[in-house]
């Protein structure tokens, strides 16, 4: 049983990678304003299917590396990271069966939440965005979540993740 | 699972106090973005590549025209640099008449852009030069057109640099026509930068330049910051708006100059440019009977090759003292007490009349 828990685990984390190389990736102008949050994607989708496995720990490492790479406060992110997978795994059951589109709407409110703590904490640390633009990524993130579901989910069917 | 957030957000809150307040996690953070920074040098491989293919597959025809630009570009800067040559003796001279410190070279470094920022609210590079390049916090940052910004954040090899049109960031500026000082202060837009509370009636119009004014000891003076694009004199203002562009390329530069200012005391600099000058006067033949550097009796430290030769044949070996009395490192220390006689003389002697 352990030997099959721990099957094919580095392909999660090589998709953690991969998100943190899309979170720093050059956009064009324009678009850096729409940059999904890929981590809180990878992080709900992998929370939600093996929740045994990636947790609110896993979140707040993979949000301490982020904050390294965007230079923001040490925790800023981590504390985002955790809070979104905190509310996934609290919806796991329900989350799980209902249909994609009600799901991208869950995934839309618990991101754009996820935005508003973020403007509120960079507000505390003096670097306040001036517009509530900020609530857009987590637009692009719900509706990139099928796509990301739907990859990732053949991904876990072709390694046997579980 | 309840629990576990909690803990979870306590710790996260607590990381972020102690980031914010004290400097206990700079090195964790520096072990970290020495693993973590390479994900910008990965993203950045792609245009890396590009450029290599690009370079080796450039047609002749184009490379010859390139060469022919840039053999143009470097004789016009030739031709600038002769006459800056003039100007720069000029300068120090009339500087020296004031009195006043002479302008300093300082030494660049060239550094390459690895990544941006990728919140888009802020205005931040990564450079791939860093704490063991011998970067420190608060450096300049210029590109070839003008000043770019200062480094905020030190990791190992990588840097952050927080750009002039953050909204963060403000800079003491000097219009280059008249002297007049303002402050600039970033905006969020690239190319729009802000004068603070400059009056109506100020000299100012459109197509000025401005220069950093070094008065905030961070950014070095003389550089070009800005050129005013546009002068709103609106009556239900207090303050007239002024609106000016960048000279910098701050969104396409790639290649961009680190600034290394000495960190000599006005007092340091003064003396160093004197014995340059008494050098070169010596070198040109019209040499002062008497030489400043008077070394030091009980000083037989470095600077006695530079001394010994100034005193003993102060006509016969003119290049050698020259080059040695032009440095500025040690002989700094031999020329203060030679200076102080002069100015503190005339105090003991009249504490001695009272």
């Amino acid at each position: 049983m352990a030997s099959t828990h721990s099957r094919n685990g580095w392909v999660v984390w090589l998709t953690f990678a991969i998100g943190l190389l899309l979170s720093v990736s050059p956009l064009p102008q324009f678009m850096e304003i729409l940059r999904p949050l890929w981590l809180a994607l990878l992080l709900a989708f992998w929370s939600l299917n093996l929740p045994h496995k990636v947790g609110m720990v896993t979140a707040m490492c993979l949000g301490l590396a982020e904050d390294v790479l965007y230079g923001t406060l040490l925790g800023q992110n981590a504390l985002i990271l955790t809070l979104i997978t905190f509310l996934v795994l609290s919806l796991q059951q329900r989350l799980r069966m209902f249909p994609m589109w009600q799901q991208c709407l869950v995934i839309l409110v618990i991101f754009g939440l996820a935005q508003l703590v973020q403007l509120w904490l960079s507000a505390l640390t003096g670097n306040r965005q001036p517009t509530l633009a900020l609530v857009l990524p987590a637009l692009v993130s719900a509706l990139l979540w099928p796509w990301v579901s739907f990859g990732l989910r053949g991904l876990r069917r072709r390694y046997k993740i579980n | 699972m309840g629990v576990r957030l909690l803990v979870l957000t306590v710790l996260s809150v607590a990381l972020m106090v102690v980031d914010a307040r004290f400097s206990l996690l700079k090195p964790v953070r520096s072990q970290m973005s020495l693993v973590l920074m390479q994900t910008y040098w990965i993203t950045d491989l792609p245009q890396r590549l590009y450029q290599g293919v690009a370079s080796q597959f450039g047609s002749r025809t184009e490379l010859v025209a390139e060469n022919e630009k840039l053999k143009t570009e470097n004789l016009l800067l030739q031709g600038r640099m002769q006459k800056l040559a003039a100007l720069t003796e000029q300068n120090v001279r009339l500087r020296e008449l004031l009195n006043s410190s002479a302008l300093v070279n300082e030494k660049v470094e060239v550094a390459e852009l690895i990544g941006m920022d990728p919140n888009p609210f802020t205005h931040r590079i990564i450079i791939n030069k860093g704490e063991r390049d011998g970067v420190v916090l608060g450096q300049p940052v210029l590109d070839a057109r003008g000043l770019m910004g200062q480094v905020v954040e030190l990791m190992p090899y990588t840097s952050r640099v927080l750009l002039l049109t953050d909204t963060t960031h403000s800079i003491p500026v000097q219009v280059n026509r008249n002297g007049l000082r303002a402050i600039a202060s970033g905006t969020g837009n690239p190319e729009r930068l802000e004068l603070r509370h400059v009056a109506d009636t100020a000299d100012i119009k459109e197509g000025d330049l401005l220069v950093s004014s070094g008065l905030g000891q961070r950014f070095p003076a003389g550089y070009p910051v800005a050129t005013v694009k546009e002068v709103i004199h609106d009556s239900g203002q207090p303050f007239a708006i002024v609106r000016a562009v960048p000279t910098a390329a701050l969104n396409r530069s790639r290649y961009l100059l680190l600034v290394f200012s000495d960190n000599r005391t006005p007092e340091e600099r003064a003396n160093d440019a004197a014995q340059a000058q008494e050098a070169e006067d010596k070198q040109n033949g019209t040499a002062p009977v008497i030489p400043a550097t008077v070394p030091k009796p009980a000083f037989v430290g470095p600077p006695a090759p530079a001394a010994v030769p100034a005193t003993a044949a102060p006509v016969a070996t003119p290049a050698k003292p020259a080059t040695h009395s032009a440095r500025p490192a040690k002989p700094a220390a031999a020329a203060t007490p030679a200076a102080r006689p002069a100015t503190t003389a005339p105090a003991t002697t009249r504490q001695r009349e009272e």
